[in-house]
């Protein structure tokens, strides 16, 4: 009998040994794991790297073209934008090698020789149900490019390009900060930084449903 | 430490509280609706630079202008040409539609040789090299035999370069088997032969008439050019001109009319003599006209006077005498009254006596040549070939027979008898038919008691198709020679849709050809270089274009530029120059000929006990039933009251239905002479009690799954009847029989 | 409702479409899928479950031979006013994937909001809603053809006319681009308003006395919107969905049936 009483002891003893320790030990060991993998290890996994078929070196170019992004990224006639200039543009200088980088010349053999178009990672690629058009903005609204597509301009080699695996968009539409947080157009594109704009300028809010912007300003 | 059941739970806790203060799960569920909806095999259309590229459509005889839209190299939309004086901006759905057969499925990719079976469908990819030889090789054997001239072609039209070249190879090789898909221009221009004296084709200049009186003519079915009769429809509900509509069925034609007269069927010319009677016996005719420039009238005068009295005329038509009077009286005495034949959309030539009966009653009213009236346009001459010259096996070639016929003593005016091949080709009279040579025409489709002459197709050793599309025809080739579809190709295209002055148009191309065809222009021009001689000399143009360049001359810089060219000096001339009839005027009737207006009951194929029905094919804007056979978008708007599941719908009155035990839309059987079908009914009130119609351009058999096995073939259950004056074929319809399934 | 930046009055585009002229023909229903990238399928005989932005009816007066009469209707989306902006299907959307814009009158559609539960279908009395049922297929080269101006569905969403806005946003982009803040009326004209042989469609702005069709109808904005012009009508009139397609006939048995009229009822005797 006292064996029993005294191994209950026993056991009651060891559970009073502070167990709260290893279970709050646990808990802020899964804690600190899901921190770090929600907020280090997880954007490392969902983004691919990619690099530019070519490297553009946008300095050199702002220099030699002159003029400014408008030489290159110009409106139609139709007030369509022509978007990143296609093969035909570039061959307007390089026919030929006329530099001494060995990109311009992988640029010359891979595309120019066999007139291929070049795939280049449009980083402001915004989904097919969004409808988007320079013209209101950059003529009516009177913005500059670096308004919204930062200080592209001033680069000399392209930015790697982080791709979305899930969705197969690129970084800069969530935003490259991985919580969506961001300070630069250039660092976030998603629909309600598009709104918050509109919103404050008064642009098109007609909607009788949301009291903002009607969608077909900006969805097709 | 040991791990257990609680320590787990608290990390898995202390993970799942982490995880919510992290991006994590909000990020992973934007980004998993955002996969949701990007599936790859939704496209996402590439943008590019917006262009509009010009061309004139081929896809009917209407010849409208077209814009195409082009997203970079692709064309997207096809739009009506604003500023054409044919359609100005407008369009058709089938013109619409053009984009699908470009890219479509029907297309044949490459030069194709059969393989297996006739009809089978297996075919072997050639190149062209090796598919040009062949062909001259065996066109070569056959010369070389004497046999030039078992050599047949059948191409769309008779006007145009492609159609010239394709005349010109066989004039030089030394065959004069060339015919034509026949139409009611065909007839109209015959009339003009007759009774004007002259070649030309039959122009109308509706758009200043002011009271149409139309004897079967579907105006806004498709009937001359479509979208140009389309504005001239809404031209006259603003001028308030009066439309007549003369028909057994409520057509749209007939329901947008001012007045439907409901008629017999196929006693049309009846009743145009029944108004020429009453416009000859109140004197409600232009009488300058008839006394000055006219021969025959007299004796005319007494053959209507005698046999086509209102009484007469009603118990034969079934209208009314007050409403013969009436609309004779109207006709008559109208500013600019216009009289209108070929029935539907004039796919059929009809019967010559009855077109003449009709213009008569032109005639009579001296709307010749007149503003608002009838014009004899001349045919399109606005090419200038070189001289070419023919051999002797050539010339030997020429003289034979025909084998459909046309242009013998008993049909001395017809140019070509399309309906006539099938039999001539079984009869083999004076010789076979070795090889037949198709552009531009699907006749083992389109031609009247289909299944005839498909079997004497089978009956001829050698048949090529120039076809883009693998339609009934190619399937029953030997070879086919794919042209390029009309937006990847440069053509003329001579407007003779009734238009009232010349006009040209220039079908140009949009886009770079999309696979390996060639041009049937330099098709034609390689076959006859090759086979050398004197066949070659008369093709001295190394391709097409350059061909097209030099025959145009000056007209070619105007074509190019403006995509059209148009005679706009061009006035018809006055009576006294007008008529180059043996007379020098114009003839009612030429009785030595046995040529009068009158009315000759058809004649239906099928004994009334049997066939106690009469069936009528309807043409309808949303079927095209001819060389181009619905793309998907048009086929896709057939209505459901014509096109049901896989069946036909026949429509019927519905006293007619309930007589026979029949509801609407359920199925049933549709007889004929010449075959037999499943249908399923469609009862509407606007159609005469007794009839059966049912609608053109279904029941194909090739082409892509969107066409194939859908419904049936017109043309399979009503067969031609030759028309003893001009040979060509004069049916309207045919006895039928309609019993439940 | 604030007033837009930059530009004056609402607009309110609409559209007249003369039964008069009207033929039956069925080019503005291809007109409208070649541009709208609308999908089609192999059997299409069942109207029910096709894909149609606009789809032409046909009507008959309903009598006996040789009385009878047939008219054919061309209906696209309504885009329904209701009351101040209130359209049956906006109302009733869950995921406001349909919305009513003031400014331009027109009801959007935005296919990556819309889930597919059809409760717009079913509030919408046009039946001009479809529900694309089947992932659409474009066989041989026909992506090709496909109009990068407007988004390609998949399955499982509604869709329905839009009265071509992407011409409008591209018109728009013109305008600016030559600085201009505003449109002509026939620099936004919708796709079967253009390709109508028979001129029978007329669009534009129905708030200007200048655009035809404002002149055509002369609505009456303090009845919802009814026309003035007695040949005009709007379908189920009755229903006060306040509908901004009109269509004109000199028929009195068509502008009945337009309305569901009974048989002995007085004519202007439906209506709120």
């Amino acid at each position: 009998m006292s064996t029993l009483e005294d191994q209950k002891h026993a056991v009651s003893d060891k559970e009073t040994e502070s167990p709260a320790a290893p279970i709050i030990l646990f808990f802020i060991i899964g804690f600190a794991a899901s921190l770090i993998i929600g907020w280090g290890i997880f954007p490392k996994l969902l983004y691919s790297q990619k690099r530019q078929p070519i490297d553009f070196n946008h300095a050199l170019h702002v220099e030699e073209v002159g003029g400014e992004c408008e030489s290159c990224h110009y409106f139609r006639e139709d007030g369509r934008f022509s978007g990143i200039p296609n093969l035909a543009t570039c061959m307007e200088c390089h026919e030929d090698v006329i530099g001494a980088s060995a990109e311009e010349e992988k640029f010359v053999t891979e595309y120019v020789i066999p007139e291929r178009e070049v795939p280049w990672l449009v980083y402001a690629r915004q989904p097919d149900c969004v409808y988007f058009s320079h013209a209101p903005h950059v003529i009516a609204g009177k913005m500059t490019c670096v308004e919204c597509h930062g200080h592209i301009g001033e680069s000399v080699q392209s930015r790697i390009y982080e791709e979305n695996r899930i969705t197969g968009y690129s970084r800069d539409i969530w935003g490259r900060n991985i919580a969506g947080l961001a300070q630069n157009p250039w660092e976030r594109m998603k629909m309600d930084d598009c709104s918050k704009c509109h919103v404050r300028e008064n642009v098109n809010q007609g909607s009788v449903q949301t009291q903002k912007g009607g969608c077909f300003v900006c969805h097709k | 430490m040991k791990i257990d059941r609680r320590s787990f739970l608290a990390f898995a806790i202390g993970g799942a509280a982490g995880t919510a203060l992290t991006p994590l799960p909000w990020k992973l569920t934007d980004d998993s609706s955002i996969w949701s909806q990007n599936w790859p095999w939704t496209p996402v259309p590439a943008k590019g630079e917006n262009s509009y590229a010009r061309t004139s459509c081929t896809l009917c005889p209407g010849g409208c202008g077209l814009m195409v839209r082009m997203v970079g190299d692709r064309a997207v939309k096809i739009e009506g040409l604003e500023g054409h004086p044919v359609n100005e901006g407008g369009a058709c759905a089938l013109g619409l539609s053009g984009l699908q057969l470009l890219y479509g499925a029907t297309r044949v990719r490459a030069p194709m040789k059969r393989v297996g079976k006739r009809g089978e469908g297996r075919w072997e990819k050639i190149s062209w090299d090796e598919a040009l030889a062949g062909l001259a090789q065996k066109l070569a054997k056959l010369r070389n035999d004497g046999q030039s001239h078992t050599v047949a072609g059948i191409v769309d039209g008779r006007y145009g370069t492609v159609s010239t070249l394709f005349k010109r190879f066989m004039t030089v090789y030394g065959s004069p088997n060339m015919m034509t898909t026949p139409s009611a221009g065909d007839t109209r221009a015959m009339v003009l032969q007759v009774m004007h004296g002259v070649e030309a084709e039959a122009g109308f200049d509706l758009e200043n008439a002011d009271y149409i009186l139309s004897f079967g003519s579907g105006l806004i079915e498709g009937w001359g050019s479509p979208v140009r009769m389309f504005r001239a429809n809404s031209a006259w509900r603003e001028s308030g001109a009066k439309v007549v509509q003369i028909e057994s069925r409520l057509s749209n034609t007939a329901a947008k009319s001012d007045r439907w007269i409901p008629i017999n069927p196929g006693t049309e010319a009846a009743l145009a003599l029944g108004i020429a009677h009453i416009m000859i016996k109140e004197s409600l005719f232009d009488s300058d006209f008839v006394e000055n420039y006219t021969e025959g009238f007299v004796g005319w005068k007494e053959v209507v006077l005698d046999e086509y009295s209102p009484e007469k005329v009603a118990s034969i038509t079934g209208v009314d005498k007050m409403t013969i009077v009436r609309v004779a009286r109207e006709f008559a005495t109208a500013g600019k009254p216009l009289a209108l034949c070929g029935r539907g959309r004039g796919d059929t030539p009809g019967s010559l006596s009855e077109a003449m009966a009709v213009h008569t009653i032109n005639a009579l009213s001296g709307n010749i040549n007149k503003e608002g009236g009838v014009v004899a346009v001349p045919p399109p001459a606005y090419a200038q070939w070189p001289d070419m010259e023919m051999d002797g096996t050539a010339q030997n070639g020429m003289v034979k027979n025909r084998v459909d016929g046309a242009g013998s003593d008993k049909f001395p005016m017809a140019a070509s008898l399309l309906n006539r091949f099938a039999a001539g080709v079984a009869a083999a009279e004076a010789y076979p038919v070795n090889v037949l040579l198709v552009s531009g025409a699907n006749p083992v489709y389109t031609t009247p008691d289909a299944d005839g002459f498909k079997k004497a197709v089978d009956n001829i050793p050698f048949v090529v198709s120039f076809s883009s599309y693998m339609d009934e025809t190619a399937m029953q080739a030997d070879l086919v020679l794919p042209n390029h579809v009309y937006l990847e190709r440069y053509e003329d295209v001579p407007i003779t849709a009734g238009l009232q002055r010349p006009m040209v148009g220039l079908a140009q191309p949009v886009v770079q050809p999309l696979h390996d065809t060639r041009h049937v222009g330099d098709v034609i021009i390689q076959l006859a270089r090759s086979l050398g001689g004197g066949i070659g000399d008369a093709f001295p143009w190394d391709d097409y274009e350059t061909c097209l360049q030099e025959v145009l001359g000056a007209k070619w810089d105007a074509l190019s530029e403006e995509g059209l060219w148009q005679d706009e000096s061009f006035e018809p001339p006055g009576w006294g120059e007008s008529f180059k009839t043996a007379s020098g005027k114009f003839e009612f009737m030429n009785p030595e000929m046995g040529l009068m207006p009158s009315y000759v009951p058809l004649g239906l194929e099928g004994n009334a006990s049997t066939f106690p029905l009469v069936l009528m094919p309807f043409d309808s804007m949303r079927l095209a039933a001819g060389f181009i056979s619905d793309p998907p978008f048009a086929i896709k708007v057939v209505e459901d009251t014509l096109l049901k599941g896989k069946d036909t719908c026949v429509e019927i009155n519905p006293e007619t239905a309930r007589s026979l035990g029949l509801a609407d839309g359920k199925p049933a059987v549709l007889s004929t002479p010449k075959g037999k079908a499943r249908v399923r009914v469609h009862t509407f009130q606007g159609i005469m009690p007794g009839v059966v119609a049912i609608p053109r351009g279904l029941g194909h058999t090739a082409n892509d799954k969107y066409m194939a096995g859908k419904g049936t073939n017109s043309n399979a259950l009503i067969g031609p009847v030759e028309d003893p004056a001009s040979g060509m074929d004069k049916a309207w319809g045919i006895r039928a029989k309609l019993a439940k399934a | 409702m604030k007033e837009a930046h930059g530009q004056k009055k609402n607009k309110k585009f609409g559209m007249v479409i003369d039964l008069d002229k009207c033929t039956g023909c069925g080019t503005c229903m291809v007109a409208c899928m070649a541009e709208n990238n609308v999908s089609f399928r192999e059997d299409e005989s069942d109207k029910l479950l096709g894909s149609a932005w606009m789809r032409v009816y046909k009507i008959t007066n309903g009598k006996p031979f040789p009385e009878t009469d047939v008219c054919y209707i061309p209906r696209p989306c309504m885009h329904c006013e209701g009351h101040h902006g209130h359209s049956p299907c906006v109302s009733v959307c869950p995921a406001t994937a349909t919305d009513y814009d003031m400014h331009t009158g027109v009801v959007s559609q935005i296919y990556t909001r819309c889930f597919g539960c059809r409760y717009c279908m079913a509030a919408c009395p046009y039946h001009a809603r479809v529900f694309n049922w089947w992932d659409p297929v474009w066989p041989a080269e026909m992506e090709k053809m496909l109009n990068p101006d407007v988004s390609v569905r998949m399955r499982g969403v509604v869709e329905k006319c839009s009265f071509c806005y992407h011409r409008y946003q591209h018109a728009m982009e013109k305008a600016y681009y030559e600085e201009r803040s505003d449109i002509e009326e026939d620099e936004y004209q919708t796709s079967c308003t253009q390709a109508c042989p028979a001129g029978a469609i007329t669009f534009g702005d129905l708030n200007n006395p200048e655009h035809a069709v404002h002149q055509l109808v002369k609505p009456d904005n303090r009845h919802g919107g009814r026309p003035r012009n007695p040949h005009a009508f709007r379908l189920l009139e009755r229903l006060g969905t306040n509908p901004k397609v009109y269509y004109l006939s000199s028929r009195e048995w068509v502008r009945r049936a337009g309305d569901n009229y009974v048989k002995n009822e007085k004519a202007g005797s439906g209506g709120h």
